[in-house]
Order: C-alpha cells, then sequence, then structure tokens
C-alpha cells in the first residue's frame, strides 16, 4: 500500500475561554490519507470538523491548544512553526479550499489579482505577461470563466466563487487538497458538478482530498472512504461503499445520520448533540443510543477504525 | 483598474454642489445674522478713528455707502450678488479688494496645508500599520498612547516647543516666516526650510488621527476572513498585512478623511499664527482682531466650501477604490 | 497583561487624575492665596527648582500655582460652555427625533450645515463680532460644539419612540408633553450627560485656542491659554517652562477625563468593534 500523504495520530485541540472554561474540540483523531483517495469527513454542525483543518494548516486562534501529531511527508504539522507554515505547507503541500470562499478573499481586489499574486507566491513564475498567464491558466483548471477575472468577489456567484476557491488551492500544485463544506448553499446539481471536479483532481491529479462536509449525499459521491465525527471524536472510518451500501455504518450514530436522510428512512436522531465543553466521561453518543448500556460509561477503545461498545457488525446483521 | 467611471463621479459632483449651495446660503446668512445681532458698528470699522472727529455728513454718506440702515437681509443679498461675480468687497484693514488679500494668501495657505496633509497621512499609515499588525504588542501601546496624548495637545503648545527645540535650542530650522529676514527675494529653498517646522508640527497634530484609525481598521482585518485565506494559500505576512488587511483597513480612513479638513483648517489657523506663515488663516487673526467684516465673511465662506471641497473629495475616493459601493447610492 | 486589567488600571488612573484635579482646583486657591497682582521681580524667571517646582514666570510668580488658577478658569469656562452646548443639542436633538419627518430633516440638515465650518473659524467670528471677554467665549464654543450632542440624543430619541411602552403610554391617553417629560427625558439624561462630560476638554482645548490668539479671554484671568499667550515672550529668550507646564495642564485633565468618560461610555454604550473615541 501506498505510503499515506497526511497521518494524523492522536490530534486533539482544546479552547481556552476567558471563563476559564475548555472546549474540547476535537479530541485523539486518528486517520491516514493517501494519495489518489479521498477521505469525507462527515457530522453535524459544530461537531469540530473545521476545527481540524484550521490544526492542519495552523490557522488556529491564540487560544487554542493542539496536541498530538500530524504528518504530512516528513513534515510535523503540529510542531512546525509560523515561518514553515507559511513558507513550505500552505498552498504548497495543503490546498485549503475554505468555507463561504467568496468571504475569504479580499473584496476590494479582483479575482485577477488574487490569483496573479498567489501564481508569483507559490511559483517561480516573472514577469507580467508569464504571471499572467499563469493566473489564466488556473482559473482554467478549476473551470473558472475567463471573462469573470476581472470581477469583484462579491460579484460572484455561489458557484463562481467556490471554482475561484478551488483554483486558487490548486496553483500550487499541492499533494493534499483540504475542502472544508464545498458544497454549503449551492443546489443540487451545482453540488454534483463541484464534487465532479474535486473528484477529477483526485482521479486524474493523483492528489489525496480530504472533504469535510455535513452533505452525506455529496460524500457518498465523492469518497473513497468515509470518518464519522461526533462531538469532537471520530467514531468511525469505514470503506465508503460498505458506509453506504451493504453491510452499512457500524456506528450507531452513523447509522442514524444516513436514516435521517430524505431519501432513505428520514428519522432524524433522537435529541441533541452535547454542548463541547461538557462532555461527559464515557461515550458521547450514550444519551441518544438505542443500545446503550451500563459499559458505555467508559470510553470505548478505537478498534478497527470504530469507537464503540456495541457497534452493528456483520454478526448481528445475520442474525 | 478598469476605466474610471467619469460619468457617475460627475452626477456624484453635480448633486453634491446642488447640496452645497443651501448650506452655503445658510452660512453666510448666519454671518450676516450674527453681525447684526453684534454691537459691531460697520462705519466705525471702516472709518476707524477717523469716525470720531467726521461729520455728520460724511457718516451719512458713509452709512449709505455701506448700506448700514438697510436691513441685514438686504445687505446679504447685495453682498451675496457681488461675492457670486467674484468681488467680496474691500478689506477694512487692509484696504485691499478682500478678493486680492485672499488670492496673495491662498497659494502658501494650500501649500502648508497639503504638505502637512501628506506627512500625516503616509506617516499615520506606517503608524498604523506597525501598530495594528501586533495589537497588544508593545509598540502598540507605545504608539497608541502617543497618539492620545498628542490628540489631547494643543497643535499652537506643539508649534511653540517646536520653536523653542529645533529654533532656539538646536538652531537648526528657521523660527517663523516665509523667507530668511534678510533675503528680497523667495526662493525655492528658502520656502523648502521655512515651511519644514510648520508643516510638521501640523502633520504632528493631524497624525494620531490617521494613525489610529489605520491601527483599527488594519487590526480589524487581520481579524477576518479575507486575510484568514489569504494566510491559507501561503502568502507571506508582509503580503498579507499590506495586500489585503491594509487594502480592507484603508476603507474606513478614507470614508472619514473628509471630516478631518474642519480639523485641518483649525491647525493651520494656529500653526500660522505661530509661524507668521503668510497665509489667510493668519489674515483671519487679523482681521478678527480689527473686526474686518467684509475679510471675514469671505474667510468663513472659503472654509466652509474648503471642508464640502473635502467631503466630495472623500466620496470620489471612496467610491473609487471600494467596489462594493455605487456612486448612484451615495 | 490582560486586555481587562489594563483596562482597570487605566480607568483607575484616569479616575485618580480627575480626582486630583478637582481637589487641586477646589482646594489650592483657598489654602494658598495667589494674588494674582503681587509681583516680585527678584524671582523673575527661575527655572524649576524644589521651592518653585514649575519655575516661576516673568513676573516672579509661582508657575504651579499659576497653572493650577489658570486650570480652574479653563475648566470653569469650558464646563459652562459645555453645559450651554449640552442644553443647546439636546433640546435640538429632543426636538427632531421626537417630531420626525420634516421639522427633523430640516434639523438635521442645520447640524450638517454647522459641521461644515471648521469650529474655531466660527469661534472666532463669534468673538470678533462681539466685544471681547467671557461671555461670547462661551457663547462662542458652545454655538460650535453641540452638534455631536444633537446626534446622540436625536438618535436615542429616535430608537426609544420605537419602543412599545411609549406607544402605549400615548394611546392611554398621555399627552406627548407627558411622555416626553417623564420617559423619553430621563432616558436621554446619561447620554446627554455623558456627552457634556466628554465635551468640558474640547470646550478648554478651544477657550485655551481662541486666548491664545488673543481674541479669547481677558488676559488678566489668566486662563491657560492666557498663560501660553503671555509665555510667548519668554520663550524666545529660551525659558521653555512658562510655555511647558500650562500646556501639561490641558493635556492631563483632558486624557484623565477622556479616559474616564470613554469607560463610562462602554458601560452605558457597548460599542462596535470598530468605532473609535476620536
Amino acid at each position: 500500500m501506498t505510503a499515506p500523504v497526511l497521518s494524523v495520530r492522536g490530534l486533539s485541540v482544546r479552547f481556552l475561554m476567558p471563563s476559564g472554561r475548555r472546549i474540547a474540540a476535537v479530541t485523539d483523531a486518528h486517520f491516514d490519507v493517501a494519495a489518489g483517495e479521498c477521505l469525507a469527513l462527515v457530522g453535524e454542525s459544530g461537531c469540530g470538523k473545521s476545527v481540524l483543518a484550521s490544526a492542519l494548516l495552523g490557522l488556529l486562534p491564540a487560544n487554542a491548544q493542539a496536541a498530538g501529531g500530524a504528518y504530512l511527508g516528513d513534515v510535523d504539522l503540529l510542531a512546525a512553526d509560523e515561518r514553515t507554515l507559511a513558507r513550505t505547507v500552505r498552498g504548497r503541500l495543503i490546498g485549503l479550499i475554505p468555507q463561504s470562499p467568496a468571504a475569504h478573499l479580499t473584496p476590494v481586489r479582483t479575482v485577477r489579482s488574487q490569483l496573479e499574486e498567489t501564481v508569483v507566491a507559490l511559483t517561480g513564475t516573472r514577469g507580467r505577461a508569464a504571471v499572467r498567464q499563469a493566473a489564466e491558466a488556473a482559473a482554467e483548471r478549476a473551470a473558472f470563466p475567463a471573462g469573470h477575472l476581472d470581477h469583484h468577489p462579491h460579484e460572484l456567484s455561489g458557484g463562481l466563487a467556490q471554482r475561484a476557491a478551488t483554483a486558487l488551492a490548486l496553483i500550487g500544485n499541492a499533494p493534499l487538497l483540504l475542502a472544508d463544506e464545498p458544497t454549503t448553499g449551492l443546489d443540487r446539481d451545482l453540488v454534483h458538478h463541484t464534487v465532479d471536479e474535486l473528484r477529477r483532481q483526485v482521479d486524474v491529479g493523483r492528489r489525496a482530498l480530504l472533504v469535510i462536509t455535513h452533505d452525506l449525499a455529496a460524500a457518498e459521491r465523492i469518497a473513497d472512504r468515509m470518518a464519522v465525527m461526533y462531538a469532537g471524536r471520530i467514531v468511525e472510518i469505514s470503506d465508503a461503499t460498505a458506509f453506504f451500501g451493504l453491510p452499512g455504518p457500524r456506528h450507531p450514530y452513523s447509522r442514524g445520520l444516513l436514516g435521517a436522510l430524505p431519501e432513505r428512512d428520514f428519522i432524524p436522531i433522537p435529541g441533541m448533540p452535547p454542548e463541547l465543553g461538557d462532555l461527559p466521561d464515557g461515550c458521547a453518543f450514550a444519551p441518544r443510543c438505542e443500545r446503550a448500556t451500563p459499559t458505555c460509561t467508559t470510553l470505548p477503545a478505537a478498534a478497527a477504525g470504530l469507537v464503540c461498545h456495541h457497534p452493528h457488525v456483520t454478526e448481528d446483521l445475520r442474525a | 483598474m478598469s476605466r474610471l467611471p467619469w460619468g457617475a463621479m460627475a452626477r456624484l459632483a453635480g448633486r453634491r454642489l446642488l447640496f452645497a449651495a443651501p448650506i452655503l446660503l445658510v452660512v453666510t446668512f448666519g454671518v450676516f445674522a450674527i453681525a447684526a445681532a453684534s454691537p459691531f458698528d460697520p462705519v466705525k470699522a471702516y472709518a476707524g478713528t477717523a469716525a470720531l472727529g467726521a461729520d455728520a455728513e460724511t457718516l451719512e454718506r458713509l452709512r449709505d455707502n455701506l448700506g448700514v440702515d438697510q436691513p441685514f437681509t438686504s445687505r446679504w443679498w447685495h453682498w451675496l450678488t457681488s461675492a457670486v461675480t467674484g468681488d467680496f468687497g474691500q478689506s477694512s484693514v487692509l484696504r485691499q479688494p478682500v478678493a486680492e488679500v485672499i488670492g496673495e494668501r491662498l497659494v502658501w495657505s494650500s501649500l502648508l496645508c497639503a504638505v502637512a496633509f501628506l506627512v500625516a497621512v503616509l506617516t499615520g499609515t506606517v503608524l498604523g500599520v506597525l501598530a495594528g499588525r501586533r495589537p497588544g504588542s508593545l509598540l502598540d501601546r507605545v504608539v497608541t498612547s502617543v497618539a492620545y496624548s498628542l490628540e489631547a495637545a494643543p497643535v499652537f503648545w506643539l508649534a511653540l516647543l517646536a520653536v523653542w527645540l529645533f529654533a532656539l535650542q538646536l538652531g537648526v530650522l528657521p523660527a517663523g516666516g516665509l523667507t530668511d529676514t534678510a533675503s528680497e527675494q523667495v526662493t525655492f529653498r528658502q520656502v523648502a526650510s521655512h515651511i519644514v517646522l510648520p508643516a510638521g508640527v501640523l502633520a504632528v497634530s493631524q497624525l494620531p488621527w490617521f494613525t489610529l484609525y489605520v491601527r483599527q481598521g488594519v487590526s480589524d482585518a487581520l481579524a477576518e476572513d479575507p486575510v484568514r485565506g489569504a494566510r491559507a494559500r501561503g502568502l507571506s505576512e508582509s503580503t498579507v498585512l499590506l495586500g489585503h488587511a491594509l487594502r480592507s483597513g484603508l476603507l474606513p480612513v478614507l470614508t472619514l478623511v473628509g471630516s478631518r479638513v474642519p480639523e485641518l483648517i483649525t491647525g493651520a489657523l494656529l500653526v500660522e499664527s505661530v509661524f507668521s506663515w503668510p497665509g489667510i488663516a493668519a489674515a483671519t487673526v487679523e482681521a478678527a482682531t480689527a473686526v474686518d467684516f467684509p475679510l471675514l465673511a469671505a474667510l468663513t465662506t472659503l472654509a466652509t466650501a474648503a471642508v464640502l471641497l473635502g467631503n466630495l473629495l472623500a466620496d470620489l475616493l471612496y467610491g473609487l477604490f471600494d467596489p462594493r459601493v455605487k456612486f448612484s447610492d451615495m | 497583561m490582560s486586555r481587562r486589567s489594563t483596562r482597570t488600571v487605566r480607568v483607575r488612573i484616569s479616575a485618580a487624575l480627575v480626582a486630583a484635579t478637582v481637589l487641586a482646583v477646589l482646594l489650592v486657591p483657598p489654602l494658598v492665596q495667589l494674588d494674582q497682582q503681587a509681583v516680585d521681580l527678584s524671582s523673575k524667571l527661575l527655572s524649576p527648582s524644589w521651592s518653585h517646582p514649575f519655575g516661576t514666570d516673568d513676573l516672579g510668580r509661582d508657575l504651579f500655582l499659576r497653572c493650577v488658577y489658570g486650570l480652574r478658569v479653563s475648566l470653569l469656562v469650558g464646563a459652562a460652555a459645555a453645559l450651554t452646548a449640552t442644553v443647546i443639542g439636546t433640546a435640538i436633538g429632543a426636538i427632531a427625533g421626537a417630531l420626525g419627518g420634516r421639522a427633523d430633516r430640516a434639523l438635521m440638515r442645520l447640524v450638517d450645515t454647522f459641521s461644515s465650518v471648521p469650529h474655531l473659524l466660527l469661534g472666532i467670528f463669534i468673538v470678533a463680532m462681539f466685544r471681547p471677554g467671557v461671555w461670547p467665549v462661551i457663547v462662542s464654543v458652545a454655538l460650535t460644539h453641540w452638534l455631536s450632542t444633537a446626534r446622540i440624543v436625536r438618535a436615542e430619541v429616535l430608537s426609544l419612540r420605537a419602543r412599545p411602552y411609549i406607544d402605549a403610554a400615548i394611546s392611554g391617553g398621555a399627552s406627548r408633553w407627558r411622555v416626553a417629560v417623564r420617559h423619553l427625558l430621563p432616558a436621554v439624561l446619561p447620554q446627554a450627560a455623558l456627552a457634556a462630560v466628554l465635551m468640558v476638554p474640547h470646550a478648554m482645548w478651544h477657550e485655551s485656542a481662541l486666548s491664545f490668539l488673543g481674541l479669547g479671554l481677558p488676559t488678566h484671568l489668566a486662563s491657560l491659554g492666557n498663560l501660553i499667550q503671555g509665555a510667548r515672550g519668554s520663550l524666545l529668550a529660551g525659558q521653555w517652562w512658562p510655555t511647558l507646564f500650562p500646556g501639561l495642564f490641558i493635556i492631563v485633565p483632558t486624557l484623565a477625563i477622556a479616559g474616564l468618560a470613554g469607560a463610562w461610555r462602554e458601560r452605558i454604550n457597548p460599542r462596535r468593534r470598530s468605532e473609535l473615541m476620536l
């Protein structure tokens, strides 16, 4: 098996609030992403997915503490200082396609000028004509129409803004693409279009893709593997075909998530996710889980990409 | 940048001019109303001590000429109609047409204000960026404290201390005037050396505002999404700071820069007095002391017009630099 | 040091300075009689020393005492002007906010007009027209500084008008006048009071500028502005202290009042992130 591009081991992120409270946004994350593979990180809003992305890029706010390890090639992302992150990691090793792409662009500058600026910063291209050409080529790679290059971010539609963000992320030719909620606010066919474009980067470009999303339908379309996050913890990692087809997800929460989809049972999971500052000692999902028992007051050990005392295993189905 | 939207800009200028006309009317009316309500006697002001010895007929003729017996509204109208043709009357103290007095001095005042403004904007921006890039750092706290203290300091006091330090103690710069006392001509070198202190002091008095607003704009922008996006793309910190945070952070300053014109004029008034700079501000003080009404009325009108022009310029700049704003909305 | 503790320290220092100012201004004159006319030419223009911490002026008078007296005059005139400006501004702002419609627009146009004339210029004009003295100075300062109060009060009144209890009071039969006095006025008072306090430093500044130009208070009143003007002669001869200290006596109370009032303002008006108190 090929060596993974990204290797995350025991990554935890804690926020220290002014009141003294500690928010455990991410706890003990453990996963790999290989080249030419797409891993979808799914979970409800507020479960800590975007914080994980920020941690990988070193863009956490000042009151955050990250522990554990995240390795991209030889670089230890968590231990790297700001200089290394700015000069070797961001844009060059990890290409981020941020959530709300239009908001992540400077409103007073045109798309073209921001593309050209990134070209100059990340590649060796010099000279006005060459830079201009490179920027236009980058736009084309993400199917961003050349006619809109001289527009400003607020003039772009949701789909165009997404493509602009993708174009910017691809300039550095990074081995890992990190797409944070790439389908929010887009309508159905645009969603398909966008995820297909991203998938193309994986297949054709042989990149590793980590997609963070709460849209399971989109994940189904694009992912090779699924990682499910609940209350800051990755509770299940499975192969996508097994997850969406048979034998189906193993963790009760994942089952609940799929079951909540309109295309499936359309039954929501009862209850609410816990406050990240107030997590119970044992399994965080136990209060909402129909399979919970007193054992669940202790934290389950991680085994075969699963963190659960009472998973749905194939024996159950046969029985 | 794409072609300038001349049409929209011209329409905005036109709208502002339309708006400015009633303001100027009200201000000039107010000026005459205040004069009418005051113990000011135009005859005495014009004739000075000679009025004491003059006979009744001369005084009567003077009164007629000056239109003293007419209600102030008609005097105002008379003045207004002459003013639009460029005739602002005769200065009672300097015995010259007011327009001439202003014309002679406007150049020097404009030079002083322009230089000071430029220095204040540039220095303020640099200091604001340095302070704003790391809010709470030592540099930030020093810059902010100094800025607030300078804001509280009266500009004429700063001017006096500057004269003491640079002209008297160190002897490196002249203490006042436009040219050296002995020289006959006005040369570039002399003006250049004489403008350093007054423009410097005026700049220092305007500096804190720019510094504090740029600092606020930059530190706000650094905390927002566009900067996060720029950082995530792997741009260097200086590119992020100057190409993104500063670009966004300067916008609030641009909108408000027009509101600084009144302060600039106020500062110029005081600085020109201290340094005997031959500008209109110095003439204003003379006019006020001698109660030279025609000159005062003209100067007040001029100052108001300058303020309105400053506002217009600020709006034009803002419309040009912020692509989210349309001229038709302003 | 965390943000909150620096702010608390700043507020405490400001409060202490304001208290010191008030005490000095109230206590020193009765305790240490300074005869303004007393002239001791033998002690003329002594630089700062132990017996005269701020030195002496050109007529041998102790500069520290002169500054304290000057501060008293400047503060009194400044406070009177600020109060007058606040009354005018509150009245206009309240009327504009309460009446709304055409009256509001007209009054706001008036505000815009006044703000187009540079303060000092209008102030100079007013003082020039009337014989120089205390009242013209107060009026001149007041007439140029009522604008911000008017805007603040108007905004407050507009937001209050929208509240249901005002509507209820009016539809319950209370006359508009009664509503205005019993409900609007008390709510507006804190904002108006804050505006008045914040205006005192500006008023002091304005009066000093006028006095410095020779257009302000009569010289025998010896406000801080008068003192600086009077010190010009000695400055050119090299004596810096008669100029420096009166200026410091303007700056320090200004910063202290602004600091304290700023903290008060944050209490009653949590400000948006990008607003500055300038």
